[in-house]
């Protein structure tokens, strides 16, 4: 065996890997580094001075840090909850044989193939005072309702962007979850249903808990894409009315791109990767669990 | 499938009352299809028929046209975001290949260390990635080229690709790679003639996955370009003014967003399922 036989397994991985290590380290250690200087864009292209934590201190003062801290938990949150409770009841629904459950997992492909931005920009227009169609539709039910202005409103402009977000995601969320549903052994459902357990009974103490894992790993999932949601919000509020809507990742962008202060955008991002990095830590180790529990069923 | 040939109870229940099933998804398609339904419609528009909410109207062509011109330039972004899509992709595959062949057959030091790090960075914040990225690209002179846009979205791709070709790579059966072993071929030979043909499936897969995320990503795009390399999903961004906004050009501009990547969807359709896309990024 030549050299390059021998060492053949590394030189194949090491481009791929090389140029991921790039894209992560690279970043994360600059921003590390840029978090404690003064480091404004528009006044010098470099880092200028050393200040320590102060960019940190900074963060635990400011109001708007804060705001958009909480606009992330509390989309975050709402949206989670919302699109698994759609995903689940949907992917009930379609696990019935038939022409419209065919005719669904075609129309669930639209979401994922629509890109983030347009999805937001495509809200804004629908959920538009003057002329949107979704206030039209609602005006229809309930006359009040048509009159709602909205994306003006900081309480419902952050429920259309929770919508926007659970439309993007909840197609993605049922397939998960309809995969998982092929794992739960049908022998126990049956046994509980002789046993005179009701259609819900049977849900909530067989289907549920054999789906928990698949539930967990999506909605850790979720959870993390909700904690660094940017295209949407931008296309559709903008972080507006007055920041009501801002998440995490949109003031970070605010403060680096259009105030120029990349030194505390750097503190602010850390702010963010450091939660998002316990919840990356559970859910990877979850997908590896059960890759490898894959491998060796397949063994 | 083992769920279609045996229902659930609850399923069951609701199939037995169709009505009420019937309502429930029939609100669940049409909340599908209102936001792509009124994209699309929204498209072949004059501005008027958009005011006054109009279901029926004549349909024109006039903003296909319009975003032509400057300063919307739609095609030519249009051209960039496939131009920047396909070399992203065409860089991509090939090392991810590689390197799914040597993580799915090989036994490597650190092998779960790898796996677990190629999953996590597909989490990090692109705000965050993209700051140091558009100082490094601005030191080198890189500031609105496709070049940099193509090298942040590979990087961005990379870990996805390997992830998803890995699956596809372990379901080749290894005895016909031993049996060609034991004939005397050299490894690389084996994947050339042997894996890259076996797993063409997966990769013609996972390649449209990857072009479809290279299509549409917007936030690189938004902060790597300014004139000549933007993408089409920037034009989004672009046709809101202080006059208001030109709903019938965004709507022209997000058809041709969108289109094209529903009809590469459709072609896969079969692999939009739960475990293969797991780390797939948006």
């Amino acid at each position: 065996m030549g050299w390059i036989e021998k060492k053949l397994k590394y030189l194949l991985v090491a481009p791929a890997l090389t140029i991921v290590t790039a894209l992560a380290a690279f970043p994360l250690l600059q921003s590390l580094i840029g978090s404690l200087f003064v480091w404004r864009l528009n006044r010098a292209p470099g880092p200028t001075k050393f200040i320590g934590l102060a960019h940190y201190e900074r963060a635990l003062t400011d109001p708007l840090f804060w705001n958009s801290a909480m606009v992330t938990g509390l989309f975050t949150l709402s949206s989670v909850i919302l699109t698994t409770a759609l995903s689940l009841s949907f992917a009930m629904a379609l696990s019935v044989p038939g022409r419209s459950t065919r005719l669904m997992r075609v129309l669930l492909i639209l979401p994922f193939a629509m890109s983030p931005a347009l999805i937001g920009m495509s809200f804004r227009y629908m959920f538009n005072a003057d002329f949107g169609v979704v206030p039209a539709l609602l005006g229809l039910v309930w006359e009040p309702l048509g009159h709602v202005d909205w994306l003006a409103d900081p309480a419902a402009a952050l429920v259309v962007v929770i919508l926007c977000d659970a439309w993007g995601w909840f197609p993605f969320m049922t397939m998960m979850i309809m995969g998982g549903l092929r794992t739960v052994p049908r022998e126990a459902q049956e046994a509980a249903r002789v046993d005179g357990a009701t259609p819900w009974q049977v849900f909530r103490d067989v289907t549920l808990p054999c789906l928990k894992p698949v539930l967990l790993v999506a909605m850790v999932l979720k959870t993390i894409f909700c904690l660094k949601m940017f295209d949407q919000v931008f296309l559709l509020t903008n972080g507006g009315p007055s920041h009501a809507t801002q998440t995490l990742s949109h003031y970070i962008y605010t403060q680096s791109m259009r105030f120029y202060d990349l030194g505390y955008g750097s503190a602010l991002s850390w702010l963010l990767v450091l939660p998002m990095a316990a919840l990356v830590f559970f859910y990877t180790r979850q997908i590896l669990l059960q890759s490898s529990a894959r491998q060796r069923d397949a063994r | 499938m083992a769920t279609l040939t045996h229902p659930h109870p609850v399923a069951k229940r609701l199939q037995a009352t169709p009505l009420l099933r019937g309502l429930f998804l029939s609100f669940m398609a049409f909340a599908i299809l209102l936001p792509v339904i009124w994209i699309a419609s929204g498209a072949f528009k004059q501005l008027v028929d958009i005011f006054q909410l109009r279901i029926l109207f004549t349909p024109t062509l006039d903003n296909f046209a319009a975003i032509a011109d400057p300063p919307f330039l739609a095609y030519q972004k249009m051209a960039n975001s496939l131009i920047v899509a396909l070399w992203a992709v065409v860089i991509t595959i090939p090392l991810a290949l590689l390197a799914a062949y040597s993580l799915s057959r090989y036994r490597l030091p650190g092998e779960r260390l790898i796996l677990f790090a190629l999953l996590s960075t597909q989490f990090l914040p692109s705000v965050v990635v993209v700051l140091p990225f558009f100082l490094l690209f601005r030191d080198l002179g890189l500031l609105d080229t496709k070049t940099a846009l193509v090298a942040i979205k590979v990087a961005m791709m990379m870990p996805f690709a390997v992830w998803m070709l890995k699956g596809f790579v372990d379901g080749i059966p290894i005895e016909i790679e031993e049996s060609a072993r034991v004939d005397g071929a050299a490894s690389l030979r084996i994947i050339r003639d042997m894996v890259v043909p076996l797993s063409m499936p997966g990769v013609i897969t996972t390649a449209i996955f990857c072009f479809i995320m290279a299509w549409n990503e917007f936030l690189f795009a938004l902060i790597l370009t300014s004139r000549e390399a933007v993408t089409l999903p920037i034009a989004l961004s672009m046709l809101t003014t202080d006059e208001g906004d030109f709903w019938h050009l965004l709507s022209a501009a997000g058809l041709l967003v969108m289109l094209p990547m529903i009809g590469l969807a459709l072609l896969i359709q079969k692999h939009f399922t739960g475990g293969s896309t797991a780390g797939s990024s948006r």
